[in-house]
């Protein structure tokens, strides 16, 4: 026993000497909502909240804060790292911005996407992943465990994180998110729905929303192989654009812009921060001016004083011309540097401890003047579509559109003329769109170029019927100053089994989005900070430079369904010429037709049927011939035997044709 | 008439000793068990619900099915001892104009949909197959307890069962159908496997009854919304949501558990003798023969 003992502890003693540094010491839960008006209209409302758990060597397997479920899921299926987002709506890149660290890490594509990476020998990755797929499945009411066939998910190379071999990566494009999936997420919280930040979760006001994607990360180092243990770190954030009433603002300006509609928390939750969760460490709610909007209303301020209204103090930014905050912030904090405005970006902290039922926090937002701005972009603007027609082939194109950005910020950046800009491109497609990887074709500024030129690297990993999808990554390296670019690849289109056919077949078949990512660019934003802000998770997320990453729509593809009641109109017909063939062939062979004749007159004869005997008389006198008694059965037998012989021949000659046609 | 007709034959069967409850929260205040069908003590109470059909029309077998799944949560039976399925997703469906509620009346007093629904089985994952094996418990070894049907020999379930049907068969997401004969293999080999006590059936289709024909396992109540060559019909149309939002067999069996709160002591004849073949539109069917006990002290869930 003691033996047995002995290298256990060693083994304690080392990681408790070692772990220090990066450890989490005390398990930890914050709860932070940001705000953010959009140039569109509407309010993009994103909770953050982060929990963390010590390393189970030090700390010990019972939690107060952390969930149950995810340290089981953890140590169960040795998960060093796994995303899992549930998203319905598309995100608007154009109008809600491409560049910063929300639409980049936090704007995710239609359904579920799904990677994970294990700290298992590779082999049992795949096995791992299936366990994991399923129970995510029944955690999140979600049929997640549709990932775990093999045709579904595939093991990328680099696009993700530099885990190759453990990472899997799996999307269902289609699948329904509803409250029965917010619901368990919430449950993974301290203080669930009930108290705090995520009690604003009105159901109805969220699901009604333009865009929604609830979002899980978990980075955990407990499983040993990297060396220090330094715990669980699981974060959650539900991203919301939503759409304030516009009935209250009929005012009208001279100018043809109309002023953006007025909100408050309530008006577009629907419900009130009443006081915070008491488990939590932190509780805030931020809210962001981007600096576009921030210059705007900088000029507006500057007009007003140049126009003689020099009666308006600067009582802080908070009430100006463009617009006023109902309740004064506790902190304002503004962005250090900015790459692509002029002017900086500005966070107002307001700190929920300070408010209480009979004091709920209700944050409104008034516009005073209409004002025009417009979200940072990614450099380059992906969409991808299908071209082609008919129910044979076609072709997927991806087409990237500079934007502002890549014009102004990428000309300052030249430092020689070869200046190049990378673009990485990760799909994904079905096996049943079959891909011809060797059709790549490349056009930047709608000129046609050698492959080679543009794309450095390149990974295929081509589909395999109904086992693998086929996986593409790619390196390009554009110019610099390139305008548009695309990438064509043409595809032909499978034949799935009848089973293998979804119940709702004709919707067609659905290509996952795929990824495209800028390296070369880091969306960060860094906060000018004293130390207080330190403790806050989401700004501190907001300052780890990301790549800037955006999703393509999702394609859908009609496959040819099949007539699914012809199996039983086969059946049928075949049965019923089945039953004619062999039913006449049967009575053709068996029946001896002369002696079932030669008995039938005879008992006609000791009969004495009078009624046919009659008739035929009648028939007779009535056609002026003299009346016969019936034919002798010689004669009708080799009329017989000839009608015999014809049936026979027919009803092979029809069997041939059957088998002929049918084969 | 057809009610009166059953009533005696209920009333035929108090001569049957027996007495029952499927299912009674609360076995101490109430009922002397009999030798006769098992001696097994009553454990716990289980339900399935599955709405079988896909596609926005068919709206009111998700709302059939949720009604149900709110009136056995609200009588007692929690989450996890729900198996609930549903073909399809209404709540935060599109065509939905209230995003994340379903009514099944058109007064909008009552959203099904909640803030705390669990559903385990949704969209494509509702097969025969996977409905099959709910019911017998053999499942890959990956599957969560959540899908899982972990009842015991001592167990009441409630299987209720909804869609379009036919003479002897009840189809799946329009593409599938499940037979009255796998039906009744699925049941009795859950009597087999000992997974249930008592087993209530409750079926709201067209032609309802004929789903039971094959049934043999003892222990086992149908109850069903229609006779052969009847049709059961929606109850009525709420013009906002655009479609029918309830069932007419269902809306009744609602209307009798709306009355009950979780003490009552509502016999199962007293549901029964509740439908009224006029207000149905078809005349409901039960099947008590493989059931031997007095269907006076019953409830279920």
């Amino acid at each position: 026993m003691a033996l047995l003992l002995r290298p256990i502890v060693s083994f304690l003693f080392f990681f408790a000497t070692i772990a220090y540094g990066s450890v989490i010491e005390e398990e930890e839960f914050s709860e932070e909502l940001l705000l953010k008006p959009l140039p569109d209209r509407k309010v993009l409302g994103y909770f953050h909240f982060e929990s963390k758990a010590p390393p189970t060597n030090t700390y010990g397997r019972h939690h107060r804060l952390f969930p149950k479920a995810i340290y089981q899921l953890v140590q169960k299926f040795r998960v060093r790292e796994l995303e899992l987002s549930f998203t319905q709506g598309r995100w608007n890149y154009e109008r809600w911005g491409g560049f910063d660290p929300i639409s980049s890490s936090n704007a995710k594509p239609p359904g579920v996407e799904l990677w994970a990476v294990f700290d298992v020998p590779e082999d049992q990755v795949d096995d791992s992943w299936k366990n994991l797929t399923h129970a995510l499945s029944g955690l999140f009411c979600a049929s997640v465990n549709f990932l775990e066939s093999s045709t579904t998910y595939s093991s990328p190379d680099r696009s993700f994180r530099p885990f190759s071999g453990s990472l899997r990566y799996g999307t269902l494009p289609r699948e329904a998110v509803c409250t029965e999936n917010l619901t368990p997420w919430l449950k993974l919280l301290p203080c669930r729905d009930k108290a705090g930040l995520p009690a604003l979760l009105d159901r109805p006001s969220i699901y009604r929303g333009f865009y929604h994607s609830q979002w899980l990360h978990l980075t955990s180092t407990e499983s040993g192989s990297v060396g220090v243990e330094s715990g669980i770190v699981l974060e959650q954030t539900l991203t919301v654009v939503l759409q304030p009433n516009t009935q209250r603002t009929s005012k009208t300006y001279s100018s043809d812009a109309v002023i953006q509609p007025s909100w408050s928390v309530s008006s577009i939750f629907g419900r009130k921060v009443s006081g915070r969760c008491v488990l939590a460490k932190s509780s805030n709610v931020y809210l962001l001016l981007e600096g576009g909007l921030v210059s705007e209303v900088k000029n507006l301020q500057k007009e007003n004083e140049k126009s003689g209204a020099g009666s308006i103090a600067i009582e802080g930014f908070w009430s100006n011309p463009g617009f006023e905050l109902s309740v004064i912030p506790d902190r304002v904090i503004k962005e250090v540097s900015s790459l692509h405005s002029k002017s900086s970006s500005v966070l107002y902290e307001f700190l929920i401890e300070k408010y209480s039922d009979s004091k709920p926090f209700d944050l409104g937002f008034t516009w005073k003047l209409p004002v025009v701005w417009s979200c940072p972009q990614a450099p380059l603007h992906a969409s991808r579509f299908l071209m082609g027609s008919g129910n044979e082939r076609g072709a997927i194109a991806i087409s990237l559109k500079s934007t502002e950005l890549s014009g102004g910020i990428l000309g300052a950046d030249i430092i020689e003329d070869s200046c190049r800009l990378r673009v990485d491109v990760f799909q994904v497609v079905p096996w049943y769109v079959k891909v011809y990887f060797h059709t790549l074709q490349v056009f930047v500024d709608e000129q046609p170029q050698t492959v080679t030129d543009v794309v450095e690297k390149i990974r295929v990993s081509p589909s395999e019927d109904k086992i693998s999808p086929g996986v593409m990554e790619m390196v390009l390296k554009l110019p610099c100053d390139v305008k548009t670019a695309a990438l064509t690849l043409e595809f032909d289109k499978g034949f799935l089994h009848i089973d293998e056919y979804p119940p709702d077949a004709n919707q067609g078949f659905d290509i996952p989005s795929a990824v495209i990512s800028f390296p070369d660019f880091r969306a960060g934003m860094h906060f000018l900070e004293d130390n207080s802000s330190n403790n806050s998770p989401m700004l501190s997320k907001f300052q780890e430079r990301s790549p800037v990453l955006s999703y393509s729509e999702v394609l859908l593809v009609p496959l040819t369904t099949p007539d699914f009641s012809m199996p039983y109109n086969v059946i049928t017909i075949t049965c019923t010429v089945f039953a004619l063939y062999f039913g006449s062939l049967l009575n053709v062979l068996r029946r001896r037709v002369g002696e079932e004749e030669r008995l039938l007159k005879s008992k006609a004869a000791k009969k004495t049927g009078r009624l046919p005997e009659l008739l035929s008389k009648l028939s007779a006198k009535l056609r002026g011939r003299p009346w016969e008694p019936p034919q002798s059965p010689s004669t009708s037998s080799s009329l017989i035997s000839r009608k015999l012989i014809f049936k026979v021949t027919l009803v092979a000659g029809i069997a041939a044709a059957w088998q002929y046609y049918s084969g | 008439m057809l009610k009166m007709e059953n009533t005696f034959d209920f009333r035929s069967f108090f001569f049957f000793f027996l007495f029952l409850l499927l299912g009674s929260t609360h076995l101490g205040n109430s009922v002397a068990y009999t030798s006769s069908s098992s001696t097994t003590m009553h454990t716990n109470n289980w339900a399935v619900l599955v709405c079988t059909s896909r596609f926005w029309f068919n709206y009111r077998h998700m709302a059939n099915t949720l009604s149900l799944y709110r009136t056995v949560k609200r009588l007692g039976i929690p989450d996890e001892r729900i198996i609930l399925m549903l073909a399809d997703d209404m709540a935060c469906n599109a065509r939905n104009n209230y995003p994340a509620q379903v009514f099944n009346n058109e007064n909008h007093k009552l959203n099904l949909y909640g803030d705390n629904v669990e559903v385990d089985y949704r969209g494509y994952e509702v097969t025969v197959e996977n409905f099959l094996r709910v019911l017998t418990g053999r499942h890959e070894n990956a599957v969560p307890r959540s899908k899982r049907l972990l009842s015991d020999e001592g167990s009441h379930i409630l299987l209720y069962m909804t869609g379009h049907g036919g003479d002897e068969f009840l189809k799946f997401q329009d593409s599938e159908e499940l037979q009255s004969h796998d039906l009744a293999d699925a049941v009795k080999q859950m009597k087999e496997k000992r997974r249930f006590k008592e087993l209530l059936i409750m079926v709201d289709t067209c032609q309802a009854a004929t789903l039971f024909s094959q049934l043999q396992s003892p222990g086992v109540l149908a109850i069903g919304s229609s006779m052969k060559g009847e049709n059961s019909y929606s109850h009525h149309l709420d013009s906002d949501v655009g479609v029918s939002v309830v069932d007419r067999f269902t809306f009744y069996t609602l209307a009798f558990f709306e009355r009950l709160n979780m003490y009552d002591n509502a016999s199962l004849i007293s549901l029964f003798s509740s439908y009224n073949p006029s207000m149905l539109m078809s005349n409901a069917y039960y099947r008590t023969d493989l059931y031997k006990r007095r269907l006076e002290k019953v409830w279920k869930s």
